[in-house]
């Protein structure tokens, strides 16, 4: 290789380098501004616009704006092990995220987590359609093991863990889990 | 005469100045834009990486391990692209380079591309792993079932795997071609086997993004100029040239030069010292391709080759008959009169490298008493078309010399044993060797020994063109 097919090589291959940081500069700085103001407004979240709303799927209602917690309880079979156990599904709150709203539901057998289903995954455009669709399915699968909202961050997708795990939380506080 | 005159005027100039002629400046200008291309598209997928914010995803271990897996993964792949670009025989990188220049560097990426990707699926693994707080056997499980399109990723990475170690392992000589060939074409398969997952998986090339376009233009792009000049270019040429065996010459035990007529034959352009990728159609031989380089200049009706049987394949050359129908991909190869930048010519083979050498002879630009021809052989006798090469020397003005003797046992060299201790090289055999082009042909490893004494005469690379016919 010559020098000056080097040299040309190396001033294309950085600005080519700088220009992709300049636009990634933006997303880095939202991405880190949003985790900040996430988990700040956590501690508060459940007395305002996250309330948690449980809302017993028999109620057949399906909107997170209901205040009150109805759980529903099933018949308590005889050889429950304990009554105080929680079972029903529960819808948590719709949370705002980057890429639009987030919301799931919860379904609690016998104080088990058994079930979380999406009602809401991010959704602005194809891309968040798209790490939605990659990431639901992961956090499923760990919440399931944790039997908590307290799981690591799948990369690549932290908007829609933040506001998955966040709905969750108001779900699981509304089940009283 | 005229030209005369400037001719002697230049030998005697106390420093030779190379002629560079303009074909050589825009070859190597198309050279420069094709390497920095080259470069650049490795900078850009990791520019991608960095638009989609990826600076900030290093911040815990499972991030910077994931982050790390998606850039190689990034360049890795885009390395694997290059390599089929390549491969795919496209006309601007032979110019710039020649055929066998583009493989050599093709066969170099193999092995750092199947690195990458390797790494992109174990940092991968681990860094989902730490992040998902699972083993990575239950996280590979869990790629496998839940994530889309991860068994194709899988099975692509095998794949690739297998191609790379068979191309190793051909390397060395222990694999027939054939087999070889066809694992080959593997590799088309485990790179569109590995495309769906990066573009469902990977939130970096989530479909409607700058980045999915850009990736998908790509492999559109390689796609294309496979397809193009790997496959429609050869059928629609070989078809419009409508080659047909015209008669087989014996010239040695298992030489054989094949003669082949066709129509408007100046349409493909091909030049003296290029080759072929030829195809005969008889029952046997006609599911196998191999390349041989034209021994005679090509004219508008007629080409010829001149083909050594080393393997059972060609050993069936022989037998061929007339009327044969053939096919070809190329013209192909830098070994021509177009990539000279010296007024001197020194042509050098050894064995079956002997036919380019002869096309060469027949063509290229000098005057009389400006070019040396030297045959390499074990004894006086046994050259191939020693006889055609000394009527075209006398007929040109050229010095022709056979070397020839057994190699010295132990010692690297292009000459025999006795020439050796005579301390006889390059340098003394030709005069004005700086004001050369030195073309060479034969063996791998004897051709590299012949390039070391170029150098060693300190001829520039500009002037040193070799053919090596390895495949």
């Amino acid at each position: 290789m010559r020098i000056r097919a080097a040299a040309a090589a190396a001033l294309a291959s950085a600005s080519v380098l700088s220009v992709g940081w300049l636009v990634g500069a933006p997303a880095v700085e939202s991405l880190r501004s949003t985790l900040t103001t996430t988990l700040s407004s956590s501690a508060s979240a459940e007395a305002t616009t996250t309330t948690a709303s449980g809302l017993g799927t028999s109620s057949g209602s399906g909107t997170s704006s209901a205040a009150t917690t109805t759980p529903e309880t099933t018949a308590p079979a005889a050889e429950a092990p304990a009554a105080t156990e929680v079972t029903g599904t529960f819808d948590g709150s719709a949370v705002q995220t980057r890429f639009g709203p987030m919301q799931v539901s919860v379904t609690i057998d016998n104080g088990t987590i058994t079930e979380v289903t999406p009602l809401q995954l991010t959704n602005d455009d194809q891309k968040s359609v798209m790490i939605s669709n990659r990431a639901a399915p992961i956090l499923r699968d760990e919440v399931l093991s944790a039997q908590s909202a307290s799981v690591a961050n799948v990369s690549g997708a932290t908007y829609t863990t933040q506001g998955y795990l966040q709905s969750l939380q108001a779900a699981l506080d509304a089940a009283q889990f | 005469m005229s030209i005369d005159t400037s001719t002697t005027q230049r030998h005697h100039r106390s420093a030779p100045a190379p002629l560079v002629r303009p074909d050589y400046r825009q070859r190597m200008q198309l050279a420069d834009t094709l390497q920095v291309l080259c470069i650049v598209s490795v900078a850009l997928v990791v520019a991608l990486f960095l638009a989609d914010g990826g600076a900030a995803r290093f911040a815990t271990p499972a991030d910077a391990l994931t982050s790390i897996g998606v850039l190689a993964g990034l360049v890795g792949t885009d390395l694997l692209l290059i390599m089929m670009l390549l491969a795919a025989r496209l006309p601007a990188i032979d110019r710039a380079f020649g055929h066998d220049s583009a493989m050599a560097l093709h066969q170099s990426l193999g092995k750092p591309a199947l690195y990458l990707i390797l790494a992109h699926a174990v940092l991968l693994i681990v860094g989902y792993s730490l992040a998902g707080k699972i083993s990575v056997f239950a996280e590979v499980w869990r790629m496998l079932t839940v994530l889309p399109d991860m068994v194709l990723a899988f099975v692509g990475l095998g794949l690739l795997v297998l191609v790379v170690v068979s191309s190793i392992v051909i390397v060395r000589h222990r694999l027939p071609y054939e087999v070889w060939h066809i694992v080959h074409l593997l590799s088309y398969v485990a790179v569109l086997a590995s495309l769906p997952h990066q573009l469902t998986v990977g939130a970096l090339l989530a479909a409607g993004s700058p980045q999915w376009f850009y990736w998908l233009a790509l492999y559109v792009g390689v796609a294309g100029s496979i397809l193009v000049f790997r496959f429609i270019l050869p059928v629609v040429r070989s078809l419009r040239a409508r080659l047909r065996v015209e008669g087989v010459d014996r010239v040695a035990d298992g030489v054989v030069s094949i003669r082949l007529s066709g129509h408007n034959l100046r349409r493909l352009q091909a030049h003296s010292g290029q080759f072929f990728i030829w195809r005969f159609w008889t029952p046997g031989l006609w599911w196998q391709a191999h390349p041989f380089s034209l021994s005679a200049a090509p004219t508008g009706t007629s080409l010829r080759i001149t083909v050594r049987s080393l393997g059972d394949a060609s050993a069936a050359l022989g037998g061929l008959r007339r009327g044969t129908r053939v096919s070809v991909e190329g013209p192909y190869g830098l070994f021509t009169d177009r990539a000279r930048t010296s007024p001197r010519l020194v042509l050098v083979a050894a064995g079956i490298g002997v036919a380019p050498i002869r096309s060469l002879l027949e063509t290229a630009t000098f005057l009389p008493g400006q070019a040396t021809v030297i045959l390499r052989s074990h004894t006086v006798g046994d050259s191939y078309l020693a006889y055609e090469l000394a009527e075209l020397c006398r007929a040109r003005g050229a010095e022709f010399r056979i070397i020839a003797g057994t190699r010295p046992p132990g010692v690297n060299s292009w000459l025999p044993a006795d020439a050796l201790a005579a301390r006889v090289s390059l340098k003394t055999l030709v005069p004005h060797l700086r004001d050369a082009d030195v073309y060479v042909c034969g063996p791998r490893r004897w051709t590299d020994e012949v390039v070391r004494d170029a150098r060693a005469a300190g001829l520039p690379t500009r002037q040193i063109h070799c053919e090596r016919f390895d495949w």
